[in-house]
């Protein structure tokens, strides 16, 4: 075990590969928190396709550089989050289809532009990441927008846990309550294009998603949540690296999000907020009895 | 004391579909007004234009005294999400963040300050309870703690009893009742008509178009609570069947 180890931190690739990866959780691991809470895991993941023909048209342009890989990813990304929001409020389409609608037609688009260019690339490391691909710009993208989404975080956190958890009161306090659901799908799209060197664009959303459900299953605050989240993120990267470097032909995205699916399976089964909790909840009756005010009784 | 709202001649409602027009009132401070009407009559839709989140269709809305800046404000439940990790003490705390900005904490007077409203809406010995495992009633109360720190001079309620026993309903009234000493304006959609005669100094009738406003008792009459359409004929014969003494005995006997 101690020799697969220092074999592994022989290679400089995979000392950037947890490097990029500890970071990136740090700063995917609120944004996930979110996604979930605000019920928006499916959005993250719809929008993880969509904005799949940005980087493919980014990338068939002006070749893998992380410029184009981050402008052409927010134009589509940004496109896709305001023609939803439009199509939301002024046709009968709800949010959920009209962000299905344009998911789909991005994805394929991107798959078709990515095949039609013959690229070079191997759709495989694109489509599940690679950790051999991450070079001085893409740690230099991890930790800009690591910091742009922390920072963030410590303003938009109040704003987001009112509108989380009571929007209607939310509009009622502030002016512009758009400013934070837009902040934070901005937010959301930057984390994905961070990720997607390393995980691809279909597993990127997978590190957002699974830790951060996992941890719903343990939390009763949000501070625990958020730290929770930021924890199975980080040992998911962890583990799933090693995996991938024990396992060579494994791409580095899968192994990492069944690491965290593995999390989340187990935290479903055991956690006080999953079947565990029930579990050792029901065959008491007595002892819940007691617990009770007599308020709590005139309710069951 | 002075007004603090005042609405001339509006109208609300939505594109192609009008509530009411023509409705003049001035909420002044001190005053508990009750909003009244059968579903679909634009109560919620009356709060949530003070609030400035729906605009009039017609007429002007004006703040003499200048727009409070904090207003009270307790939504119906329905988008509420009972599920978020939050403790008891943190949902209440979420109406005296606005005075903190983004980033500052509570400081240990704002803590105790907390912990007084805990105790008022009867909620502090759960305070460390988290959300999802409390009680309507208990979330309510929670909730009139968060309004209680909000310590805004305009208070919206918009259904406040509807998923409360009769004890929490007779805490929470109490709790409004000091406010009114106060001399806080407090708005009220509700449905008891008891608690209105009991508890509310004017009332505003929603319904059939129009929007009736003005004491309580000149509002609240058999005729116009027929006409409309808050209650039927023969409810109205039941309730007010003995005009001398009627309304208040009636109603203490039953509600609509």
């Amino acid at each position: 075990m101690f020799e697969l180890l220092s074999d592994m931190w022989g290679f400089a690739f995979m000392r950037r590969a947890f490097v990029v990866t500890s970071v990136l959780s740090a700063s995917v691991a609120p944004v996930g928190a979110f996604l979930v809470l605000r019920r928006l895991s499916l959005a993250g993941e719809a929008m993880a396709h969509a904005i799949t023909p940005g980087i493919v048209i980014g990338f068939v342009t002006a070749g893998l550089s992380v410029m184009s890989l981050l402008i052409g990813g927010l134009i589509a990304g940004v496109g896709v989050a305001a023609i939803t929001a439009l199509l939301a409020r002024r046709t009968i389409l709800r949010s959920d289809a009209s962000l299905a609608s344009l998911y789909l037609i991005a994805l394929a688009a991107g798959i078709f532009i990515l095949s039609a260019a013959g690229s070079a690339v191997p759709l495989k490391s694109f489509l599940f990441g690679s950790i051999l691909g991450i070079d001085d710009a893409s740690l230099l993208l991890v930790g800009g927008v690591a910091s742009v989404t922390l920072v963030a975080f410590a303003f938009l956190l109040r704003p987001l846990i009112v509108s989380t958890c009571d929007p209607v009161f939310f509009e009622s306090q502030v002016r512009r309550p758009w400013l934070v659901e837009q902040g934070f799908m901005l937010l959301l799209v930057l984390n994905l294009l961070a990720a997607f060197k390393t995980l691809g664009t279909l597993m990127a959303v997978g590190l957002m998603i699974l830790p951060a459900t996992a941890a719903r299953y343990w939390a009763n605050t949000i501070t625990m949540q958020l730290a929770l989240t930021f924890a199975f993120a980080l040992l998911s990267c962890w583990i799933g690296l090693t995996l991938s470097y024990v396992f060579p032909e494994t791409p580095s995205g899968p192994a990492i999000v069944l690491v965290a699916g593995g999390f989340f399976v187990v935290s479903a089964l055991i956690g006080p907020l999953g079947f565990g909790g029930r579990l050792r909840k029901s065959p008491k009756p007595e002892q819940k009895k007691t617990a009770q005010t007599p308020i709590e009784e005139s309710y069951q | 004391m002075g007004t603090v709202l005042q609405l001339r001649n509006v109208a609300l409602g939505f594109s192609g579909l009008s509530l009411f027009r023509q409705l003049s009132l001035d909420i002044d401070a001190g005053t508990t007004l009750a909003v009244l009407g059968a579903n679909g009559s634009g109560k919620s839709t009356f709060v949530k234009m003070m609030l400035g989140l729906q605009p009039l269709l017609a007429g002007r809305m004006t703040w003499p005294k200048g727009r409070p800046r904090e207003i009270g404000y307790l939504a119906q439940m329905t988008e509420f999400d009972r599920r978020f990790p939050i403790r008891v003490r943190d949902l209440a705390a979420m109406g005296a963040w606005r005075g903190l900005g983004l980033l500052r904490g509570l400081d240990r007077a704002g803590r105790l300050r907390v912990d007084a409203a805990l105790e008022e809406a009867g909620v502090l010995d759960i305070a460390d309870r988290p959300l999802h495992t409390l009680s309507g009633g208990q979330l309510q109360r929670t909730l009139f703690a968060r309004v209680i720190l909000q310590d805004a001079p305009l208070i919206l309620l918009d259904e406040p009893f509807a998923a409360v026993d009769q004890t929490t309903e007779a805490h929470l009234l109490g709790i409004i009742a000091r406010w009114r000493s106060e001399g806080r304006s407090v708005v009220l959609v509700i449905h008891d008509l008891s608690s209105v005669l009991d508890h509310c100094s004017h009332a505003l009738l929603l319904g059939n178009g129009v929007a009736a406003h003005g004491a309580v008792d000149e509002v609240l009459t058999p005729e116009r609570l027929v006409a409309q359409s808050y209650m039927s004929q023969s409810q109205a014969a039941w309730m007010f069947r003995r005009p001398e003494t009627a309304p208040t005995q009636a109603l203490e006997m039953g509600d609509v």
